[in-house]
């Protein structure tokens, strides 16, 4: 299902933001709840209270900022250990490559719901509301994933356009690709792209922020991510992917 | 005597914190950790048995957790209700009338900032009767040396959540060792394993603070 409402704004060729605003999203009380383990109706009621308070904080405490960049995407010829995107080399595990490598371009993207969740979940920790902080920094890290759903649903639909597909989406810190090569993506996008800046140990600030690349062709299609054949085992991804329902959609 | 220790134990193991809050509905309107670790202290029961009750308490809610009865929110109001012991509790470690058992310098590795985990931790221990140095997040392995050379007695905790950010915790282990041949160090987080934690070195590993406590508890035997 693709959200024919969002708008786009190309800022240079090639590069464009997408305006997603609040009421675009839908996060669901019951979803939280499960990402945090708790089964249908099995969370105490003080939790589920907190969680609803929250969810009604959102609007005024999010300030989500989305977008993305096409470039062409190669394989080096001969290698399987990772891709260029533009004229960068990725060192990527065969998790991710497997997925990308026949496909000629990929959207490069960045998603932040800025940062007045973290603030918000941080001063509740120095307050010694431990439990609160935690239900805050949880919420604020599947608004962002919501509204990075929508983000990969738009690109989907735009693409579709011009009679091209995508694939899923693939982040530096997971699957086995690594955190540091933040740099590498960061270094393709223009700095301070929407208003999301990396330390100097690769973590995004605002912290509430998603990054990552999608592949682009004619004859790909988006598949369960490989899960049960990645040889990490232990992946906390993996198991939050077992207990969320799929994404949303407007 | 004995009961109000046993419900010091309950109050931690259920996260009642004190008379005024609502959680657990149960326990609504009754005396929480907070004023029964006082009566018991009023009483003349000594801080080690009050100690020994929040360790009760936690173990069960940590098993408890085990067995995914019970999640990060219930555990996180335990140790909130064990915080409001220990905060009775401070004066008698200042005073060395209770010993800490020890120092354990506890960080979220470079690159990565998830701290639930790590926080739940430190909490646990610190309610095990340990001091806690907390670094925080995203910290840099010279931030971990510079803290060894001012607690050179201290035990090192390494947390990590993501798959690639264990390299950097392997970093840290390898320098950590070499500057500091002798420095127990255990690791903990979602993508790690007992072989992971080997492989890079490290002396321990704890899938959960109960373990960690575990460890520690052991190294100071």
């Amino acid at each position: 299902m693709m959200n024919h409402s969002l708008k786009q704004i190309e800022v240079q060729k090639e590069l464009f933001e997408v305006v997603i605003n609040f009421s675009d999203l839908a996060i669901e009380s019951k979803e939280v709840e499960l990402t945090l383990g708790y089964m249908e109706n099995k969370i105490p009621k003080h939790f589920s209270m907190l969680i609803d308070e929250i969810i009604s904080e959102l609007p005024k405490r999010c300030s989500i900022k989305t977008g993305y960049r096409i470039l062409q995407l190669k394989k080096p010829p001969g290698k399987n250990d990772g891709l260029f995107i533009g004229d960068t080399f990725f060192k990527m595990d065969k998790i991710v490559t497997g997925q990308i490598k026949k496909l000629e371009k990929a959207a490069l993207f960045v998603c932040t719901i800025g940062s007045g969740m973290e603030n918000w979940s941080k001063q509740l920790l120095i307050d010694g509301d431990a439990a609160m902080a935690y239900l805050v920094d949880s919420i604020a890290s599947l608004t962002v994933e919501s509204v990075t759903n929508l983000l990969h649903d738009f690109i989907e639909n735009e693409m579709m356009k011009n009679g091209l597909k995508i694939t899923n989406r693939y982040s530096p810190g997971y699957c086995n690709w690594s955190v540091s090569e933040q740099h590498l993506l960061f270094s393709l996008l223009p700095q301070n792209f929407c208003g999301i800046t990396l330390t100097d140990s690769a973590l995004m600030l605002p912290i509430k922020s998603v990054s990552g690349v999608i592949g682009i062709g004619p004859k790909v299609k988006k598949k369960e991510y490989l899960c049960d054949t990645c040889g990490v085992k232990d992946c906390t991804y993996r198991a939050t992917r077992r207990n969320t329902k799929s994404k949303k959609h407007i | 005597m004995s009961e109000l220790v046993e419900k010091i134990s309950l109050c931690v193991e259920r996260g009642k914190v004190n008379k005024s809050s609502p959680y657990p509905k149960d326990l609504s309107g009754q005396d929480g950790a907070d004023e029964l670790t006082k009566q018991v202290l009023d009483l003349g029961i000594g801080p080690d048995i009050i100690l020994n009750a929040c360790n009760i308490g936690m173990q069960r809610i940590g098993e408890r957790f085990g067995r995914n009865e019970v999640f990060v929110p219930e555990l996180l109001m335990a140790a909130k209700a064990m915080n409001a012991v220990m905060a009775h509790l401070k004066p008698f470690f200042k005073s060395g009338a209770v010993k800490a058992k020890g120092k354990l310098i506890l960080g979220t590795v470079a690159g990565d900032l998830h701290d639930i985990g790590k926080n739940l931790v430190s909490m646990v221990i610190e309610g095990n009767g340990w001091e806690v140095i907390d670094l925080g997040v995203d910290v840099k392995t010279e931030k971990f040396i510079e803290k060894i050379k001012e607690h050179p007695e201290s035990i090192i905790g390494l947390s990590a959540l993501l798959t690639t950010t264990m390299a950097n915790m392997s970093k840290t282990v390898h320098e950590i060792k070499s500057q500091f041949p002798k420095m127990k160090i255990i690791v903990g987080g979602a993508p790690l394993s007992q072989k992971a934690a080997e492989q890079m070195g490290a002396d321990g590993y704890a899938p959960d603070p109960q373990g960690a406590v575990a460890f520690l508890n052991q190294l100071a035997s």
